[in-house]
């Protein structure tokens, strides 16, 4: 019988040390043991995975990140809404996709803090809250930044060629004259005809220049106004969908079959060196590949300005938690660690945050060039949100892109195109 | 106690497992598909949805977008099959010719049937591409291109139908080769040996006793690569997702993009349900006119 009190004993003993089941954390405040679900894009999870492996020597939580393509994350998360199957316990997306996912969220109102709002750009706070709630966190903010090849801007014989021809000192473009004429200065052709450097990258299968173009010319919002309602056949939308088909069509500056040109044939054009200037995104000077022709060669300046100014629409993702995650406070956990250490996101490749404490901290850093222009750009006069409304995919794949592509193909007045768009747009409820 | 069964009980007993597999995994699934397209739910609250009647394919059938991908549906179909049917079948019959030394011809014919569609898709992405790809530039080089960026494979609506065509083909030929092949290997060889005797020439031989033999394997081969090709959604969506501006937008992709990417499941399961009936009306009457099952019995 006493043999037997002692066995029990002992079987309890290694039974609760062995035990998977969730106990409380070193620190106490937080269940430890769990594994989280994080669903990321691809290039996100460079920026959590450091932060993960801190998260786990201070929580004793293991973060298990699911990593898909950028239309992934949004294909993925409307599984879950529909499914509810508890797949994912955090997930970072883009702004554009909380109006949509918004009742699926749980509300992280604790989080934003008064010091917590003030360390975040503005338009972060105004996306983050949906129906009353803060529903997202930011875990890095991005904008379309100008990338130029600094090698050829600063070369003798090209700065006395362009002051020449345009009469003023050839620098980084801050007008939409300075980026035209530069980029024709630069597009060169060889004796058979063959182009040998174009002077801009254009994404003529995405519609984010076309929205930055209406901001800098004056748009009180692009594509959509405050109400919702289409504003796309404006003034501004239409001097910015010339300005854009200008570039391509009038002056050829980029290649003749830019329709197809998505972000990764932008990035790849300028990063071969086969383009003399691109906007892009802000990110991108550090993923230029270490074999690239232009390493070592790029600068990068703020977004240029219309008649109202430096205008974008900036890019931030947010941490969110599903209300099937069976994890919900550790999720909790997880979204506020990497708020207080945003920092850590620095060092990955993505080399983007969200908080203006972080981003400072590293203005004048060798490494991070990128990173003052990114401010100017996303503190611009002209900077605004896209519209956050819960058919804005629908509108980018059915309305956007498709006339971004009509217009830089190169035979259609974009003020007919813009006109049909609007009227789509009113289709739709707009 | 000994159960005697008949042979019709008998069989009816070894198709339960493969009937309830069908039920669950493929009946259950369709009819759910079939339900939702009468209903206006979103993917984000499937159950939320009300009864809509025929309005989601109303609105499906009116709009411009499902008949541009109907239209193009038809010309991808047409453009592959032919082709593949086409060059599969001159395949085979050189197989044929050689015997059994094309054994190693015929193997690596068989490589491109290996490789994963999304494989293919990008594949032909790079190679088509119009700033980098290597087709234009071998043009370039050879001197059928005077510049590089001269063809638009992919961003030319007028042409990107045709290219994003071209992996497709090139990845389903050789089964359809394959296909030829053994059924060429069924036909008996005193038939063809009685026509060479009565005087037939080569391509009288090939019309009016290879091809007719043939029936069975071309009906099968037609019926799925047609319905293969119609349904093609990775190959087109990697090389373009549809664009530009729709212009090789067919309709899996429509029902892709309506129901994940805009969440709406209502209208996504009209479109798809009308696929559905669409393809299986089409392979019956392949089957029926092509194949003729039973025929040959008939005539005796």
């Amino acid at each position: 019988m006493r043999r037997v009190g002692i066995i029990a004993v002992l079987f309890v003993l290694v039974a609760g040390a062995c035990s998977s089941s969730a106990t409380t954390a070193p620190g106490g405040s937080v269940t430890a043991g769990v594994t989280l679900n994080v669903l990321v894009e691809a290039g996100g999870y460079g920026a959590e995975v450091t932060l993960a492996k801190a998260f786990e020597i201070a929580t004793g939580n293991h973060i298990n990140f699911v990593q898909v393509p950028y239309q992934g994350v949004y294909d993925k998360l409307s599984a879950e809404m529909s499914s509810k199957a508890g797949a994912y316990d955090v997930a970072t997306i883009d702004e554009v996709w909380l109006p949509t996912f918004a009742s699926f969220l749980v509300p992280l109102d604790s989080l934003f803090t008064a010091d917590v709002k003030s360390n975040l750009f503005a338009h972060e706070v105004e996306v983050a809250q949906q129906g009353g709630h803060y529903v997202g966190m930011p875990m890095w903010d991005n904008a379309e930044i100008i990338f130029y090849r600094s090698d050829l801007f600063s070369d003798q014989a090209e700065q006395a060629n362009f002051k020449a021809k345009y009469g003023y000192d050839l620098a980084a473009p801050t007008t939409w004259q300075q980026y035209s004429d530069i980029a024709q200065f630069f597009t060169r052709k060889d004796a058979s005809g063959a182009a040998t450097l174009y002077g801009s990258a254009v994404t003529g299968a995405m519609d984010s220049d076309f929205e930055n173009l209406s901001l800098q010319a004056g748009s009180p919002g692009t594509i959509l106004d405050a109400n919702g309602k289409s504003i796309i056949n404006n003034a501004q939308h239409q001097q910015a969908l010339q300005y854009l088909t200008d570039l391509v069509c009038k002056y050829k500056v980029s290649p003749p079959n830019v329709a197809a040109s998505d972000w990764g044939a932008t990035q790849n054009l300028f990063n071969q060196g086969k383009a003399a200037m691109m906007m892009f995104w802000g990110h991108a000077y550090r993923f230029i590949p270490s074999d690239a022709p232009v390493v070592g060669k790029v600068g990068v300046a703020p977004m240029i300005a219309g008649s109202a100014g430096i205008g974008a629409t900036p890019g931030p993702w947010f941490n969110v938690i599903p209300t099937s995650s069976k994890h919900q406070d550790v999720a909790q956990a997880w979204i506020k660690f990497a708020y207080d250490h945003n920092d850590f996101a620095l060092q990955a490749p993505l080399g983007l945050v969200a908080t203006k404490s972080a981003y400072n901290s590293v203005v004048g850093t060798a490494g991070f060039e990128n990173i003052k222009p990114l401010l100017d750009t996303l503190s611009g006069p002209a900077t605004k949100d896209r519209p956050l409304v819960a058919d804005w995919q629908k509108i980018v794949d059915n309305v956007l892109v498709p006339t971004v592509q009509k217009a830089v193909a190169c035979g259609s007045s974009p003020t007919d195109l813009l006109n049909a768009a609007d009227q789509q747009l009113k289709s739709m409820g707009h | 106690m000994h159960v005697r069964l008949n042979d019709r009980a008998f069989a009816l007993l070894l198709l339960a497992p493969a009937a309830l597999f069908m039920l669950v995994l493929v009946a259950y699934p369709l009819l759910d598909l079939v339900r939702n397209s009468f209903f206006n739910g979103m993917l984000s609250a499937p159950d939320a949805g009300h009864f809509v009647g025929l309005d989601n394919y109303a609105s499906a059938i009116a709009s411009p977008q499902f008949s541009g991908a109907l239209a193009r549906t038809i010309l991808y179909t047409l453009i592959v099959v032919p082709c593949e049917l086409v060059l599969g079948i001159a395949a085979a019959l050189l197989f044929n010719a050689i015997g059994q030394r094309s054994a190693i011809f015929r193997t690596v014919f068989a490589f491109p049937l290996m490789i994963a569609p999304l494989v293919a898709g990008l594949l032909w992405k790079f190679l088509l591409s119009d700033n980098f790809g290597v087709i234009n530039w071998i043009l370039h080089w050879v001197g059928i291109l005077r510049d590089p960026t001269s063809i638009s494979w992919l961003s030319d609506p007028t042409l990107v139908m045709f290219s994003v065509a071209i992996p497709d083909i090139w990845l389903t030929t050789s089964f359809v080769a394959l296909v030829v092949y053994a059924g060429l290997q069924g036909i008996p060889g005193d038939i063809l040996e009685a026509a060479t005797i009565d005087g037939a020439a080569y391509f009288q031989r090939l019309r009016y006793v290879t091809l007719p033999l043939l029936r069975p394997v071309l009906a099968v081969v037609l019926v799925i690569r047609g319905v293969d090709a119609a349904k093609t959604f990775d190959v087109i969506w990697l090389q373009t997702q549809g664009g530009p501006a729709f212009a090789s937008e067919v309709l899996s992709l429509q029902i892709y993009r309506t129901t994940i990417r805009f969440g709406d499941l209502g209208q996504g399961a009209a479109i798809a349900t009308m696929f559905l009936v669409a393809m299986t009306v089409v392979s019956i009457v392949a089957v029926a006119r092509v194949w003729r099952p039973g025929e040959g019995a008939r005539r005796a």
